[in-house]
């Protein structure tokens, strides 16, 4: 037979600074999980979110598909839609977007610098690009760009430099910011676009990094790849585009894992603090879970009910931290090397953040609690 | 067949170097509805006694049985569960949980019964009424007097209908005036509802009480023998 559940409850009031504290402590402990599992969660659904299966990116085989320092001819879009069928063409339309993609230091009018990626892309990027989408302004004329959602956390500016009708500086010119958009958390979100004939004048480059085809429903990018490797004077490469995405996540590995060992350190002082609360809670019970076991009390049911104060806390804790992390950090951006994804604080990241608070909880009260259960009771009723 | 059978019960404690025997080869037979006081200088293993009657103790030798149980072959668990269902405990410091109500602290042993809620619900309207404390249901430990809460302590040990009550020193951190009305209600609680009772305490006014006095001394019963007052 357990103890009733007011007994757990009403023992936390019992100590209300310390308990408190615990409270504070542990909660803190959990929202840190929750950032850092709300990094990892955003990282890879950005890089997740970003490819497409049907887009195949064909790109110079030199470049080792690092696409920034691929460069392939101008011409390669007219020789792969003249030699290949595959792609989809709509109203007199191939689905085939040459891009010229860098990054490059971007200046707002107030000053501020920082590292931009900037891609140059026709009318057609948005056929093949399908997540892209206007979301206000409209799409750039010459000497104009539009810049994703992103853009501003990526390049480390508040949000009004970018707004529309204000102007940017790269490549040594002045671009007018005509519209923002969104890809659907994708990595473009962090880009910003021009025209391609102007990003090239700019750069004073013909070339190309790369081209973006859109395959129609029944091809496959094996012909394409077949036509890579026969045109070995071409030099070309190609990959799916959600191959792409997927070789960067692994190239972000690393601090994937690093990510996931601050989440067990972080847990590990979180455990410590609940040790502490549930030691010092104990301590100073010991007789009194002596006289429960006199009454006829079993240690497990005992146990049970310190492990029940101690789950309580730590699920209040979670709550809380919950509460806190969706309010304040859910989307709420981070810059990294190929641009900038938001935390994510979404189902899987509460559920692991309140999963490590109740494990505390657990892991903080069974301890303590068989110390004390461990003591006969005629030595423990004897306990100040 | 006594209600309480002890034969041949020693124990002892290591403290240091030193060897302490509090009991040594002891008998005993209470029998039911009897109220026994158990006096003796400190150390002299009457609360070793106690303990080991109630199963929060094991002897290092001889039998315990208690309303026919041999307390002393019981595992940990089934321990608990016997005293829940035949031993009702006085602590000398009350040991009520000073979160729980005067009523919650009284039900906490029902709640290891198989009871309904109206039957507990009653159990512990008898139990707080036969102590006097029918009033101070809702109050906590911390809202209740020394006596007050000594009265609690024993509803709480007669709540559930046991077999016996231990009373270790009840009256032990009490006032005098206290002391008289705890000692009373005992008395009172064995004559009227028929509960066997073995009491542990220093003063020989309050062992008086009892039906049956004892004395211990160095481990043994001092004469007469067991089954006879020695007062």
């Amino acid at each position: 037979m357990l103890l009733p559940i007011e007994y757990g409850v009403r023992n936390l009031a019992r100590r209300p600074v310390r308990t408190a504290l615990t409270l504070f402590a542990l909660a803190t402990v959990v929202l840190l999980v929750l950032i850092v599992v709300g990094f990892i969660q955003g990282l890879e659904r950005s890089l997740a979110d970003s490819g497409d299966p049907k887009v195949v990116l064909v790109y110079s085989v030199n470049s080792e598909t690092n696409i920034e320092n691929s460069s392939i001819a101008a011409r390669t879009p007219a020789l792969l839609t003249a030699s290949l069928h595959g792609t989809v063409k709509r109203f007199g339309i191939t689905h085939v977007s040459p891009e010229l993609y860098l990054g490059t230091r971007v200046t707002s009018e107030a000053g501020d610098g920082g590292l931009g990626l900037v891609r140059g892309v026709t009318t057609t990027a948005p056929l093949v690009r399908r997540t892209v989408r206007l979301m206000d302004g409209n799409w750039p004329a010459a000497g104009e760009v539009i810049v994703g959602r992103l853009v501003a956390a990526k390049l480390g500016y508040k949000e009004p430099s970018l707004a529309i009708g204000k102007s940017i500086e790269f490549e040594g010119r002045r671009w007018l910011i005509s519209g923002r958009f969104v890809a659907d958390g994708a990595a473009y979100e962090s880009e910003i676009w021009c025209r391609l004939e102007d990003f090239q004048t700019a750069t004073r480059r013909q070339d190309l990094s790369l081209v973006a085809m859109l395959l129609a429903p029944n091809s496959s990018p094996a012909e394409l790849e077949l036509f890579c490797k026969q045109r070995v004077d071409l030099e070309l490469g190609a990959m799916r585009e959600t191959d792409y995405y997927a070789s960067l996540q692994q190239h972000y590995r690393p601090v994937r894992l690093l990510a996931w060992l601050v989440v067990g350190l972080v847990s590990a002082a979180g455990v410590f603090a609940g040790l502490n609360m549930m030691y010092g809670a104990v301590a100073g019970r010991v007789r009194e879970l002596a006289t429960l076991r006199t009454i006829g009390y079993r240690r497990r049911a005992i146990l049970f009910s310190l492990i029940q104060e101690g789950v309580l806390l730590a699920a209040a804790s979670s709550l809380l931290s919950g509460a806190i992390a969706l309010a304040l950090f859910n989307g709420l951006a981070v810059r990294f090397t190929m641009g900038a994804f938001t935390l994510r604080i979404d189902s899987v990241t509460i559920l692991i953040g309140c999963g490590v608070g109740l494990l505390l909880g657990v892991v903080g009260a069974v301890p303590p609690a068989l110390k004390a259960l461990r003591t006969e009771i005629a030595v423990a009723l004897k306990a100040i | 067949m006594a209600l309480v059978e002890l034969r041949g019960v020693s124990k002892s404690f290591r403290k240091g170097e030193e060897t302490i025997q509090p009991l040594d080869q002891v008998d005993l037979d209470i029998e039911a509805g009897e109220f026994i006081s158990l006096m003796g200088p400190s150390g002299t293993g009457k609360s070793t006694l106690l303990n080991l009657v109630s199963g929060i103790d094991r002897p290092d030798s001889g039998t315990i049985i208690v309303a026919g149980t041999e307390v002393t072959k019981l595992n940990r668990s089934q321990l608990a569960d016997w005293r829940a269902a035949n031993l009702g405990y006085i602590f000398q410091t009350h040991n009520l949980i000073p979160v729980l109500t005067a009523y919650e602290n009284v039900e906490l042993p029902t709640l290891l019964l198989k009871l309904t809620s109206a039957q507990r619900r009653e159990r512990v309207a008898l139990a707080l009424e036969a102590v006097g404390l029918s009033d101070r249901a809702n109050h906590y430990p911390r809202q209740l007097s020394g006596g007050q809460e000594q009265r609690v302590g024993i509803a709480r040990a007669i709540v559930a209908h046991p077999k016996i009550v231990v009373a270790d020193e009840p009256t032990g951190s009490l006032d005098a005036a206290t002391s008289q009305q705890v000692q009373v209600l005992l008395q009172r609680l064995n004559r009227e509802l028929n509960i066997t009772m073995l009491l542990v305490t220093h003063d020989s006014d309050v062992a008086s009480i009892a039906s049956r006095q004892l004395m211990l001394d160095r481990g043994r019963f001092l004469e007469p023998a067991p089954g006879e007052s020695t007062c």
